[in-house]
């Protein structure tokens, strides 16, 4: 019995303690895993004496639930573009003051404006952009011009994956026909079908996680993947692995930092943005989390290594190809019927 | 006659099922890659980042804490209403067993949504208590069941035995029927601290912000982090610490039939 009782008071200091010695400020991040430099965290509590605390979600749509629900509230969240547009129109998110944000004004890069979808920055301020293209062994594929349609070669038959993403991976095949990643036209949908129908017989399989594994150890010698995940596993092996844009064009994804109108520290959230937007801070964070930020001066600064990896800062003339993936809202049906017509096909 | 070697065979592959995913992951967190698809040499890099990693630790010890409470208000909860079920019946008993029992079937997701619009509706934020209160809520069914089955072998004449030599309700409860009830009460804890320590679903609806538990951070690590291989060593760590709790426990329990040896 006083086991129990001395277990229960433990357990009550222990809650206690957590809930007191609280009195700074605390900002709420809801983020992705991993998606931010420690360092600049602590260097931010210190120099604003508050704290952060921060949240992770694993997908748009699940962070979308919990928001919407309506009883969390966090400061600073950070959603892929589409789904900024949509927390907009649900009066979700509140509208930026530019006045408290001069590091955007100053450094953000005007070359990356094609490839976010809401460059007015009434709600959001571009955080990282990552694009899809082509993960290969630099010593098993002979550089040539990269296509979509190295997936129809028959060379590479069994050694190659495409994304397990339907916008993804169809949207593959709809630039190699090109045609708009964003399209909702049934019969263009269908060739594209088609063609990723056509792409499956020859690759080893759909994968997001694996195909990395697989290019690492030289299993697959080419697979379609994210440029932030591809990135890292160039920096542990740059020799033997590279990263290409195909020529029919590529998507593009950005994710934004917006401030929801729930958020308890407004003006703490603003001092955030700007101070993730200062150059020397973005760009050690762009070395964290291998993925560019549009902040002109933070790219300047980056060490050789990172400028010159095409994963992490694609050529600027390849900027005019990607495409900027939209929510199609209703058409997203179409999609997934689509998919699963491609997924039962053997 | 020669043996059927039929049993050996079932017994190696539900073993290697059973026990080779841990060793490669166990393999895997000692890995110098990060992506575990060639062995690129030995290291403790990860548990170096493991230790530093604070936003692991602080969830780690949310979910102890949520556990600990959980386990404690649930058995605290679940042992009177089993004493309640066992002790009186009314004309509502099928009904109350159906409330007992609901927890148990109801899926967890249909759990956790509509906790979480509970919750809103009643303008309450969303944190540890949430999760707390939530926990207790499944927990306490489990507790009450474990319970339930040990008052069923529960010989109710020691009490009227105890009350024949003088103590009072409350003595005879504290000193029969309690320690009698411990191992019931012991197991349905056990098993209430396991489920709450690893609860993914109901979690994520009722966490609010600064609130995030071990499962929550490992699942959107898995789909978005360079450091996967942390996970590993996190995982291989937990696995070292309940091998230990369960030897020490089997010792501690060695060391107390002795002496009951001894004594008799």
């Amino acid at each position: 019995m006083k086991h129990i009782l001395s277990f229960a008071a433990l357990t009550f200091a222990l809650v206690a303690l957590t809930g007191c010695g609280a009195r700074k400020p605390t900002l709420h991040l809801y983020t992705w895993s991993d998606y931010i430099d420690p360092e600049l965290v602590s260097t931010f509590e210190k120099a604003n004496s508050c704290r952060i605390k921060i949240d992770t979600f694993d997908s748009n749509e699940t962070m979308y639930a919990k928001v919407l629900a309506g009883s969390s509230r966090y400061d600073i969240i950070f959603p892929s573009s589409y789904q900024v547009r949509l927390m907009a129109q649900r009066d979700m998110i509140q509208p930026l003051d530019k006045s408290k944000l001069p590091n955007v004004a100053a450094h953000f890069s005007q070359t990356y404006r094609s490839v976010i979808l809401n460059p007015e920055m009434t709600y959001n301020v571009p955080y990282a952009i990552t694009f899809t293209g082509i993960a290969y062994r630099k010593d098993k594929v002979g550089k040539t011009e990269v296509s979509w349609a190295t997936f129809d070669d028959p060379t590479f038959k069994g050694r190659s994956s495409l994304l397990n993403d339907f916008r993804e991976t169809i949207g593959a095949g709809l630039k190699f026909l090109g045609y708009s990643l964003n399209t909702t036209n049934a019969i263009e949908l269908q060739k594209a079908c088609d063609v990723v129908i056509r792409w499956k017989k020859n690759i080893a399989k759909f994968d997001n996680e694996q195909y990395k594994t697989g290019i690492a150890s030289g299993e697959f010698v080419m697979g379609q993947g994210y440029s932030g995940d591809v990135a890292q596993v160039m920096l542990e092996d740059p020799a033997n692995i590279g990263f290409a844009f195909p020529k029919e064009g590529f998507s593009a994804a950005c994710d934004e930092m917006v401030i929801p109108k729930s958020a308890q520290e407004v003006a703490l959230a603003h001092a955030f943005i700007n101070f993730m937007y200062d150059p020397v801070n973005a760009a050690k964070n762009i070395q964290y989390i291998c993925a560019i930020m549009p902040n002109t001066d933070a790219i300047a600064k980056l060490p050789e290594k990172y400028r010159n990896n095409p994963a992490i800062i694609p050529p600027i003339d390849i900027l005019t190809k990607a495409e900027v993936l939209r929510d199609l809202g209703a058409a997203n049906a179409l999609y997934s019927k689509i998919w699963d017509t491609i997924k039962a096909t053997e | 006659m020669k043996r059927n070697p039929f049993p050996l065979i079932v017994l190696f592959v539900v073993l290697a099922f059973l026990y080779l995913p841990i060793v490669v992951l166990t393999a895997n967190s000692f890995n110098l890659s990060r992506f575990g698809g060639t062995w690129e040499g030995f290291t403790f890099k990860w548990y170096q980042q493991l230790i530093l990693d604070h936003e692991v630790w602080v969830a780690f010890v949310n979910s102890l804490m949520i556990a600990a409470g959980a386990t404690a208000c649930s058995c605290v909860l679940g042992t009177t209403a089993a004493l309640a079920l066992h002790r009186w019946s009314s004309r509502l008993q099928n009904f109350h067993y159906g409330l007992i029992y609901t927890p148990l079937v109801i899926p967890e997701i249909l759990m956790g949504i509509s906790l979480l619009l509970s919750f809103t509706a009643i303008g309450m934020n969303c944190g540890l208590h949430t999760i707390l209160l939530a926990h207790t809520t499944f927990c306490i069914s489990y507790v009450t069941m474990t319970v339930l089955s040990r008052l069923q072998d529960f010989d109710d004449s020691l009490i009227e035995a105890a009350r024949d030599l003088g103590a009072n309700a409350w003595i005879s409860f504290l000193k029969v029927q309690l320690p009698l009830l411990l191992p019931g009460i012991i197991s349905g804890g056990l098993l209430a601290f396991t489920l709450s320590i690893d609860d993914f679903v109901i979690t994520f609806f009722v966490a609010g912000p600064g609130s995030s538990t071990l499962p929550l951070k490992v699942y959107s690590m898995i789909k978005h982090s360079p450091k996967l291989p942390v996970i590993n060593c996190l995982s291989t760590v937990m696995l070292l610490l309940t091998f230990v709790l369960v030897l020490a426990s089997r010792a501690l329990q060695n060391i107390k039939r002795q002496k009951e040896i001894q004594q008799a």
